[in-house]
């Protein structure tokens, strides 16, 4: 059975709850995993039943629900299942599974965990920033999972003086900080007003880019094994 | 209004892209780039340490960028016989003013392009004209820029001790590059530079450090620590005394890295060496150097005193084919210390073996499911009792060898980068 649930914490935790004991389970919040002819059930987040279950998980794990919001962070089309398979063995064990490395579900989490924060990771050294004529800070990005604002909290310790706006332009939203205060808010596309100096400062950068490569000892696989070229189109130092 | 005259002001101090372009190429061949080991809070200002480390971005070389690595000025009135800046190389010459170099990085910072600083320079003018134009920047940096990212400062030799500790009290880490790893060859080929002009500093430093500390004193001070760098192959010393040599520094001036940097012959001299040290040399010294820091190896058990290390395989696995009597080990029931000994397993399959065995019996299929790298290790380890190596060592060597070639590419490359590199050794060896 197909159990089809909105995306959510709560969704899936009531999805967790009811699927519980079917052993031939599949849970799923993404719409093309739905194939024609299998059973599926739609379920609706239940706030009582997420409630219950995530006291239960945490009881036996109390780093089970931050796990289970990086897995759901996960573009991977299997991450909502990976995610059940590992909560349900933490439910079952009554205790942190994380270390019972021999076991497959626990190895499939936390591969797809580690995925998501190496991303994280990644991104707090590929993000650009550009400055606007208001002096604000404007970085696009589009990130394999769903990390912008988990960003955050990174940039908003060591640029506490200027507003910033991080900004996932392939799911349309951004993460702020507007100089006080932080927030997530939907947002579709943004025409930013560059400040005067702006490009000249990705000029130099370019320049620096080139000058501290060492031509002879060229290797490019490596470059792009560490600096994938999905990455690209962000960084003033590979605009053309 | 306010906004024209911000950046009025800045552009005064904006960098030529020509300056940048000089005082970058005289300073690209340091190989430290790393910007790990410095908690440093935000406290006003811009930028904070990242103890982790971060590459912000990656050249077509395969090296990391991490932190702005650039000289002051490259005009040297020194005449070390290898470098391109020496006083009687033909070069363009360049200096940059304080307010240059500490805009570029604040400016660099504020889009996220580095992580901080790695300023050194050239000796100019004399060593105490340098070192205070170096400590003008970083004060700069600090107090009027009020930034607190990340800064690396190279010390001059033979300058005035108290201009160096009070840069040290600015700087994340600080270093002096011992750059040859014997007197002699210093005297024929930094003639300038003697052994005491460079350990002198550093041990000052060290004990700076350390009373700083006992004495719990407000703020910081090398929060990040010392490191330094030899140049391997411009001169005739083995790796096994370059490797007591490190033992040596990391023992006693409490140094937190040594960097080796493989000789590439960027001028003409007689005493020189005309052809370039192969980087496999570089690596295998970089995994000597790791094993003593991280696996509990000494120089003395790595390579005797005249040899080099062996190109063939990693130092592990010539360490272990030495020592066959002491395996194969039980992967359910040996110490840890002793998988961290085994060819093939770092510092990450040996904490997977070490917990996942708590739960289960461990089979070869086990290591396989946990990623366990056992190409190297299935000569020295029995899961369960079973055994999946070869049985003569002549076997087990050729294997061990004709897997470190289908290896050796990419390993090399991983070493290139600062921070990557010893994250993807801890797998490798
Ligand atoms: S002192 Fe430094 S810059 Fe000057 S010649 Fe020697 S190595 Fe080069």
């Amino acid at each position: 059975m197909i159990y089809f649930f909105d995306g959510t914490k709560e969704g899936f935790l009531t999805a967790l709850v009811v699927a519980f004991c079917d052993e031939n389970a599949f849970l799923t919040s993404k719409q093309k995993q739905l194939t024609l002819g299998e059973d599926c059930m739609f379920i609706s987040a239940d706030a009582q039943k997420a409630k219950k279950a995530e006291a239960r998980l945490l009881q036996a794990d109390k780093q089970s629900m931050s796990d289970l919001t990086t897995l759901l962070r996960s573009s991977d089309p299997n991450n909502a299942q990976i995610a059940f398979r590992y909560l349900q063995l933490v439910a079952k064990e009554k205790k942190p599974v994380r270390n019972m490395l021999a076991n497959g579900d626990v190895v499939a989490a936390t591969e797809c965990m580690q995925r998501v924060t190496w991303e994280l990771h990644r991104l707090k050294g590929f993000v650009r920033f550009m400055e606007s004529a208001s002096g604000a800070l404007y970085a696009p990005l589009s990130p394999d999972h769903d990390i912008c604002d988990l960003l955050l909290p990174h940039f908003r310790a060591r640029l506490p003086e200027f507003p910033f706006v991080l900004h996932d332009v392939s799911r349309k939203k951004a993460a702020v900080y507007d100089g006080k205060n932080s927030f997530l808010a939907p947002l579709d596309r943004a025409d930013v007003l560059l400040s005067a100096d702006e490009r000249a400062w990705q000029s130099l950068w370019r320049k620096y880019y080139q000058s501290v490569n060492i031509p002879s000892r060229e290797r490019l696989k490596q470059m792009r094994g560490y600096l994938p070229v999905r990455y690209w189109k962000f960084l003033p130092e590979k605009f053309p | 209004m306010f906004d024209f005259c911000f950046s009025l002001r800045y552009n005064i101090r904006m960098i030529s892209e020509e300056k940048l372009k000089i005082l970058t190429e005289g300073a690209k061949y340091d190989v430290s780039c790393s910007s790990s080991g410095s908690g440093r809070k935000n406290v006003g200002g811009m930028g904070n340490g990242y103890a982790a480390g971060c590459c912000h971005s990656f050249t077509p070389d395969g090296r990391c960028i991490s932190l702005l690595k650039i000289l002051l000025s490259n005009d040297c009135i020194y005449d070390c016989k290898y470098c391109p800046n020496r006083a009687k190389a033909d070069v363009t010459r360049a200096e940059a003013t304080p307010d240059e170099i500490a805009s570029l990085t604040f400016d660099f910072y504020k889009r996220n392009y580095i992580e901080g600083l790695f300023l050194s320079s050239a000796v100019t003018k004399s060593p105490d004209y340098t070192m205070e134009r170096l400590l003008l920047t970083v004060k700069k940096l600090r107090t009027e820029y009020r930034f607190h990212g990340y800064i690396h400062l190279k010390g001059i030799p033979r300058a005035d001790m108290a201009l160096s500790r009070e840069a040290a009290s600015y700087v994340d880490r600080m270093s002096y590059n011992v750059e040859l790893p014997s007197e002699a060859s210093l005297r024929l080929l930094a003639p300038q530079k003697s052994k005491e002009s460079l350990l002198l500093p550093m041990q000052t430093l060290a004990r700076d450090a350390q009373i700083f500390r006992a004495e719990k004193r407000k703020g910081l001070f090398l929060p990040a620590g010392q490191t330094t760098q030899m140049i391997v192959g411009a001169s005739p010393e083995t790796d096994g005394r370059i490797l007591r040599l490190s033992q040596s520094l990391y023992r006693k001036t409490g140094l937190k890295r040594v960097y080796y940097s493989s000789y590439v012959p960027v001028v003409h001299d007689s005493l020189l060496p005309d052809l370039p040290v192969g980087q496999l040399r570089e690596h295998r010294l970089y995994q000597a150097d790791w094993l003593m820091r991280f696996y509990g190896f000494s120089a003395e058990e790595i390579a005797p005193t005249e040899e080099n290390l062996p190109l063939e395989y990693d130092p592990k696995c010539a360490w272990a084919l030495r020592n066959m009597h002491l395996f194969p080990i039980e992967i359910n029931r040996a110490p840890l210390e002793v998988l961290l000994r085994t060819p093939g397993i770092g510092t990450k399959s040996a904490y997977k073996i070490t917990e996942a065995r708590k739960y289960c019996k461990l089979e070869f299929e086990h290591l396989k499911k946990m990623r366990v790298v056992l190409k190297r290790a299935k000569h020295f380890i029995t899961c369960n009792g079973k055994f999946y190596g070869a049985k003569q060592q002549s076997a087990i060597k050729g294997f061990l060898a004709a897997e470190e070639q289908s290896n050796s590419a990419v390993q090399l490359s991983l070493f290139s980068d600062g921070n990557n590199a010893q994250k993807a050794l801890t797998g490798q060896l």
